[in-house]
């Protein structure tokens, strides 16, 4: 059972809902640490005043903001943690929007919230909510506090419990402007050529099939290096150059699958 | 203004080849400090000391290590983990073509979009549209700064998105919590107030309004300073949240008044 990483109330009307937050996603990365080479002894880094040349505790640490006339001013930790707002102990719903009707790319790090405590009241309220969100296709925006950042979250049903996804803001997704979208639009042969190789390489979505096959190397490399090896980084691939005859390539590949079936 | 590419590589499947260019597709907004000494507002420096000399040492003489076992590690330049990128760092290899409706967002890790390149722009173009016509996504491995990730491809406005994909042993699943019992079935007066509720707090979703607060109120301390010359004023502890009412009938109908 992974730790709850906040606890604190989902609050949707007057219903309060006590709540623990956990992450739904784990970190499976190959991780490396920073060693001294002559003694292989761990890295450790200590914070200088770059004018002193003197070490500093982390309480005379400041932060510094650069306007843009170019003045600079200094926060302390305490004046950060007054600007964040109040309400850290809660998540508040704000709205109920369509679930098909906010992009994907919105979304950032999943967790799960579930029920805290034995109460009877807090487990039908929770079974309550995710049964009302379930049957209406709905899901919850709202916005709570994790560590000093307030974020925007969703809040949907999952699997019968309820699932967190903080989100970016919705002015942090850049423009698509200035960047090339290509030729006119494709001829109608083109175009149903192209639908019938997608279809023909369609597959329904099964995530359990795709493996982490760079952890997986990586895992043999530092294995290879370990038994005393040498490792060599290969050569890359050339890539493939666009087919003069788009149509023609669209043929060739579609009589190719139907070779192979 | 053009946005600056980020890669450059091909996505091939059969004998099409469609020449890409990568584009970050978010910004973060959140305001970013730099460390500085209180005393003096000089900046902080992040120096690399020894944990067994106790010593400040030298950039050059710090390296990678993987820990084994515990206390031993195994040295990796950098050359050497690069090389688990593999051979395909500028080609994205589509697998398969899927749903795009039965791919769960919680899947999706990072977003990037993809333009077309001068040459082979009209595979490009007609790629997008028909990933557009079929409401699929081309599901393929895509290896960026030497680090081969899983991707899904995708039609968004006029350009695609590019997603990394988390893998499915990294989700944390209903069986690895330990979740209780489910409670009692609502009575269904609550379920159908509950839903009135719901449907009461219903909006459309308007993206444009949804602003940071938060980065907001950041900024505006900062600029309050910066005015006044002033320090903040730090603010008494906030309460705590009530307890879970009893009563959900009640709660609900007054939340509903």
């Amino acid at each position: 059972m992974p730790r709850s990483l906040w606890s604190g109330s989902l609050s949707f009307g007057l219903v309060n809902v006590p709540v623990a937050l956990f992450s739904a996603a784990r970190d499976t990365d190959v991780h490396f640490h920073q060693l001294h080479e002559p003694d292989g002894a761990r890295i450790e880094v200590r914070r200088f005043c770059s004018e002193e040349d003197e070490e500093v505790a982390f309480e005379d640490i400041g932060h510094a903001y650069e306007l843009d006339g170019g003045k600079t001013v200094v926060l302390t930790d305490a004046e950060l943690a007054a600007v964040a707002p109040e309400r850290t102990r809660t998540i508040e719903i704000s709205s109920f929007v369509e679930t098909a009707s906010i992009d994907p790319i919105l979304y950032d790090h999943p967790y799960w919230l579930l029920p805290t405590g034995e109460s009877a009241g807090t487990k039908r309220a929770y079974r309550l909510l995710v049964e009302a969100m379930g049957s209406t296709d709905r899901v919850a925006l709202g916005r709570f506090v994790l560590r000093t950042k307030e974020y925007l979250v969703a809040v949907r049903v999952r699997d019968g419990l309820l699932s967190l996804t903080t989100m970016v803001f919705p002015d942090e997704i850049r423009a698509t402007k200035g960047i090339d979208t290509g030729a006119r639009k494709p001829a109608k042969e083109s175009l149903s050529q192209a639908v019938k190789l997608i279809e023909a390489l369609g597959a329904d979505f099964d995530p359990g099939k795709y493996k982490d096959e760079y952890t997986k190397r990586l895992k043999k490399v530092i294995k290879d290096k370990e038994k005393g090896g040498t490792i060599d980084a290969p050569e890359p691939d050339d890539e493939p150059a666009p087919a003069p005859d788009l149509l023609e390539a669209l043929r060739a590949s579609m009589a190719e699958i139907r070779k192979q079936r | 203004m053009a946005p600056r590419s980020l890669w450059n590589g091909t996505i091939a499947f059969g004998a099409v080849a469609v020449p890409v260019k990568l584009y970050s597709a978010v910004e973060s907004k959140t305001v970013h400090f730099h460390e500085v000494h209180l005393k003096d507002g000089a900046r902080i420096e992040h120096r690399p000391f020894c944990s067994k000399e106790g010593k400040e040492v030298d950039k050059d003489d710090v390296v990678r290590g993987f820990e084994v076992r515990s206390g031993t590690y195994v040295v990796l330049e950098k050359e050497e983990i690069d090389a688990a990128g593999g051979t395909r760092s500028r080609i994205i290899d589509v697998e398969a073509f899927v749903p795009l409706d039965q791919i769960d967002p919680i899947f999706y890790a990072k977003s990037y979009f993809l333009g077309a390149r001068d040459e082979g722009a009209d595979a490009f173009r007609l790629l997008h549209d028909a990933l557009k016509e079929t409401g699929r996504a081309a599901i393929g491995r895509f290896t960026f700064h030497k680090r081969e990730y899983v991707v899904a491809i995708r039609a968004y406005d006029k350009v695609l998105a590019l997603h990394t994909m988390r893998f499915a042993d990294e989700l944390v699943g209903r069986k690895d919590l330990d979740a209780p019992r489910a409670g009692a079935k609502p009575k269904p007066k609550e379920r159908s107030l509950a839903e009135k509720l719901v449907e009461s707090l219903s909006e459309d979703f308007r993206p444009g309004r949804l602003h940071d607060e938060y980065r907001e109120a950041v900024l505006g301390a900062i600029r309050k300073k910066a005015r006044s010359g002033k320090d903040i004023e730090l603010p008494e502890e906030g309460e705590r949240e009530e307890d879970g009412s009893d009563d959900l009938s009640a709660v609900l109908e007054a939340s509903l008044a």
